[in-house]
């Protein structure tokens, strides 16, 4: 049977050859839009590590400064004072790089012959209860690090685990950007956001009162109307005086950051979609149109005793061999985009992409060629033999 | 002879509905995305206010400084050797980059190095990062504002739909003086009637409205600010930041002619490598980062390590014209298929025309004018398709400030899509069909 289908395929192999091609190309178009998707859905899914529902964050210009102590001094009161509101449950400062910004800043520092990169974020000790992080090992900073002999160090739970795990920390003096004693891990913060790869991060302690800490985060109680924000603001404006800050709401910042990925994620899928269907529609309507050229052949087959189910089958299975080589050759190509590593991109995403590409041609191939082939099972062979 | 083979053409389109259909459909779909495809890059590339002069233009948005010393490095391999770990190491003596720092320009550095630029004819110094929150009513209304100066409005060319841009007079003495988007000032005080000639509170500072711009075409980050000030009206800090080269300034340059941008870059070169730093102990590099608008734009989208924006124009070309090649393929190949089948149908009426002496190109030249016709009748059907999704996509504000518009340029690449893609997929069925023997011809048709 095999072999039959594959001398019936090499005879016509003028025809087959444009379905050949049209397949393997919608096998990497496929290839292309899913490996993109996968890799999205899948960072998609992974946990954010910190909350974005009701925590505001303002930016502060502190430039320049020209009366340090003033300016520390201002800093503290308004954390202060902007806790003092009913309506602010918690406070914070941090550094430049704040959730879900473009900022980023990382190093990596030679420890020992270990190379350790890091990205890098400030927080106070308050940092955590604001944004809602899980600790899984050690503590967070408390007003007993002012004073610690080497500075202390929080870092990602990804990070411990490619560089500290099975190593002492509690004890150990690490060289990350200067010595610095870790104290605590958390367990997962997407700084970057949704659909962003988690990457190695540590937090850096700092004080109220630090100039470097310019952005004031604020988790206000749920239920907060939207008019609050004057308020804090007035306050803020009369308390730095200045008006060159900003306030964000973190949510929103998420949401618009996450349409930024979905639109063309949701372009990119409709186009392939659209793709499909004409490939699927096109498929119908050549096998619609050699079957009822290969009448004479299907009546012949019949008399000589074939069955319905083989008909089909033989429909089906020609289809199918032309379709799996196209698929097969994709693959061949596709596969090196993992093995040279072409792209940074975990190779598991170019995998799934392959299979859901390949079943979903295959699912097509098969829905399309099947009911045309039933068609041709259908034919009467008296009918079809006297045509000829 | 044409008018025949129209006839003709529409009596085959009528003949066999379902393959019609199917081939419409494939047709219409994919001339609908390369038309609206076009309207977008005729949005973001093309010439629009406030970007209607762009092919003249030099942008200096970026300024890089290093340091660059010459440095020992070190580098340990270690190797397992008969079951002992062994340390392999090698020293290079070369030029090291230890530290880099790109940002844009500060008012100092363009103020005092920027003025004289051979072959500008006119520049111009603004500042598009910053951005204030006004509250009206308890609303909040987050405003971009572009500080610049006033040779800004002789560059871009907004479109004013009320009021004038503010002057180099009003430049000089801190004029308290503001041009709003229409959108602005709707949203400010409530319609665009009313604001002119009022007060809007910006930075605690109390400014009138002289001028109302229409929206950009586009939203070009640099450009679409709801606010334009004089840069005098900033903190004085930022203009007189004591010899800081790096600041929130950028510079664009307007040339009258090809040779005269070239002048342009090359001038701003040679500053490049003349210019003293002011801290050569932690800097001892400057360069300066120009591009054109295209370059600038490829730049934004594909960033490469070296930051050139020329690399970053030949990835934009690649990718894009790749992926487009790719798009367009599929449809293709799905229509050549379609082709090949339905053309075979017709060998007996081809057989009796060659039969009756008709040369081959005579019969290529009408299977692709019949393909052709099929092709304009799904672009039109494509056409309003992208006319209906592109007011779809206008209205829903998924692009931002970009405005997708058909133009006569966007119509004429229709055309031409169209076009191109009717020869290129009638063209193997119907070469195939014109070569075909006469006697197979006459006779398939039995089958």
């Amino acid at each position: 049977m095999t072999r039959h289908i594959l001398r019936l395929i090499w005879n016509k192999k003028r025809s087959n050859a444009l379905l050949f091609l049209e397949i393997f190309f919608a096998f990497l178009i496929l290839f292309a839009v899913f490996t993109i998707v996968t890799r999205y859905m899948r960072m998609y899914q992974s946990p954010l590590g910190y909350q974005t529902e009701n925590i505001w964050i303002v930016h502060m210009n502190l430039d320049p400064v020209t009366d340090t102590v003033a300016t520390q001094d201002m800093k503290v009161r308004l954390k202060q004072e902007l806790k003092a509101l009913p309506e602010v449950q918690s406070a914070s400062y941090s550094g430049f790089v704040t959730p879900i910004s473009n900022s980023s800043w990382s190093t990596s520092s030679d420890d020992n012959g270990f190379e350790i990169s890091t990205h890098m974020m400030y927080g106070d000790p308050d940092y955590m209860e604001t944004m809602g992080i899980n600790l899984v090992q050690g503590r967070w900073f408390n007003e007993s690090d002012r004073d610690a002999r080497y500075e202390p160090l929080i870092i990602s739970k990804k990070l411990f685990d490619e560089s500290f795990e099975g190593r002492n920390i509690t004890d150990s003096i690490y060289n990350i950007n200067g010595e610095k004693r870790i104290i605590g891990v958390i367990d997962h913060f997407k700084y970057k956001g949704d659909f962003a790869e988690e990457v190695n991060l540590s937090f850096f302690y700092g004080e109220d009162k630090t100039l470097d800490l310019p952005n004031l985060h604020l988790r206000v109680a749920p239920g907060t109307p939207a008019a609050f924000e004057e308020e804090v603001n007035n306050l803020v404006a009369d308390i730095t005086k200045r008006n060159d800050f900003r306030i964000e709401h973190l949510q929103t910042t998420r949401e618009s950051r996450a349409r930024q990925v979905w639109i063309p994620i949701v372009a990119l899928l409709s186009i392939c979609g659209f793709l499909v269907i004409n490939v699927s529609m096109g498929l119908f309507g050549i096998l619609w149109y050699t079957i009822s050229k290969r009448r004479s052949e299907i009546g012949l087959r019949r008399t000589l005793g074939a069955s319905r189910s083989e008909i089909t089958l033989q429909f089906v299975g020609e289809i199918l061999a032309v379709c799996l080589s196209g698929i097969l050759l994709g693959i061949v190509f596709a596969v090196q985009l993992p093995l040279l590593n072409v792209f940074p991109i975990e190779a598991l995403n170019y995998y799934i992409a392959m299979g859901l590409s390949a079943t979903l041609i295959l699912i097509l191939v098969v829905a399309c060629s099947f009911y045309p082939s039933q068609q041709a099972a259908r034919i009467h062979p008296a009918l079809a033999l006297h045509e000829e | 002879m044409f008018s025949n083979y129209l006839k003709l053409a529409i009596k085959v389109l009528g003949r066999r509905t379902f393959f019609t259909v199917i081939s419409l459909f494939g047709i219409s779909f994919t001339l609908m995305i390369l038309i609206l495809l076009s309207a977008y890059m005729d949005a973001e590339l093309g010439s629009h206010q406030p970007l209607s002069q762009k092919d003249q233009m030099i942008f200096l948005n970026r300024l890089m400084m290093t340091n660059e010393v010459i440095d020992t490095s070190y580098q340990i391999d270690t190797v397992m050797l008969d079951g002992v770990e062994v340390y392999d190491s090698t020293e290079v003596l070369d030029e090291n980059r230890n530290s880099v720092s790109i940002s844009s320009l500060g008012y100092y550095f363009c103020d005092n190095y920027l003025r004289d630029v051979a072959g500008a004819d006119i520049y111009s110094f603004y500042s598009p990062s910053f951005s204030y929150d006004i509250f009206v009513n308890g609303k909040k209304l987050s405003f971009d504002v572009v500080y610049s100066d006033a040779d800004f409005w002789n560059i871009y060319d907004y479109q004013f739909s009320n009021g004038r841009p503010f002057r180099q007079q009003e430049v000089d003495n801190q004029g308290q003086v503001v041009v709003l988007t229409e959108k602005a000032a709707q949203d400010y005080f409530g319609s665009m009637e009313a604001a002119m000639g009022e007060f809007i509170e910006i930075d605690g500072k109390q400014f009138e409205v002289i001028g109302l711009v229409k929206r950009p075409s586009n939203s070009k980050g640099f450009l679409s600010g709801q606010a334009f000030m004089p840069l005098t009206t900033l903190q004085p800090i930022y203009l007189d930041d004591d010899k800081n080269f790096q600041g929130p300034f950028e510079a664009v340059f307007l040339a009258s002619s090809a040779t005269g941008m070239n002048d342009i870059e090359q001038s701003i070169q040679q500053k490049a490598q003349q210019t003293a730093l002011p801290d050569p102990e932690n800097y001892n590099h400057l360069y300066l980062i120009t591009s054109d608008f295209f370059g600038r734009y490829a730049n934004s989208i594909f960033p490469n390590s070296d930051n050139d924006p020329e690399k970053s124009k030949r990835t934009f070309i690649l990718i894009g014209g790749g992926l487009l090649l790719l798009f367009i393929l599929l449809p293709t190949l799905n229509l050549i298929n379609l082709n090949v089948s339905r053309i075979m149908e017709r060998s007996a009426e081809i057989g009796v025309r060659k039969a009756f002496g008709a040369h081959s190109g005579s019969i290529l030249t009408q299977l692709l004018f019949e393909n052709i016709v099929l092709t304009f009748l799904g672009g039109a059907i494509g056409f309003v398709l992208a006319f209906i999704l592109l007011h779809l996509v206008n209205d829903s504000n998924i692009l931002g400030d970009t405005l997708l518009r058909i133009n006569y340029r966007v119509f004429g690449y229709s055309l031409l899509i169209c076009l191109a893609f009717g020869i290129i997929s009638g063209l193997l069925p119907a070469y195939r069909m014109s070569k075909i023997h006469i006697a197979n011809a006459i006779k398939q048709n039995n089958v």
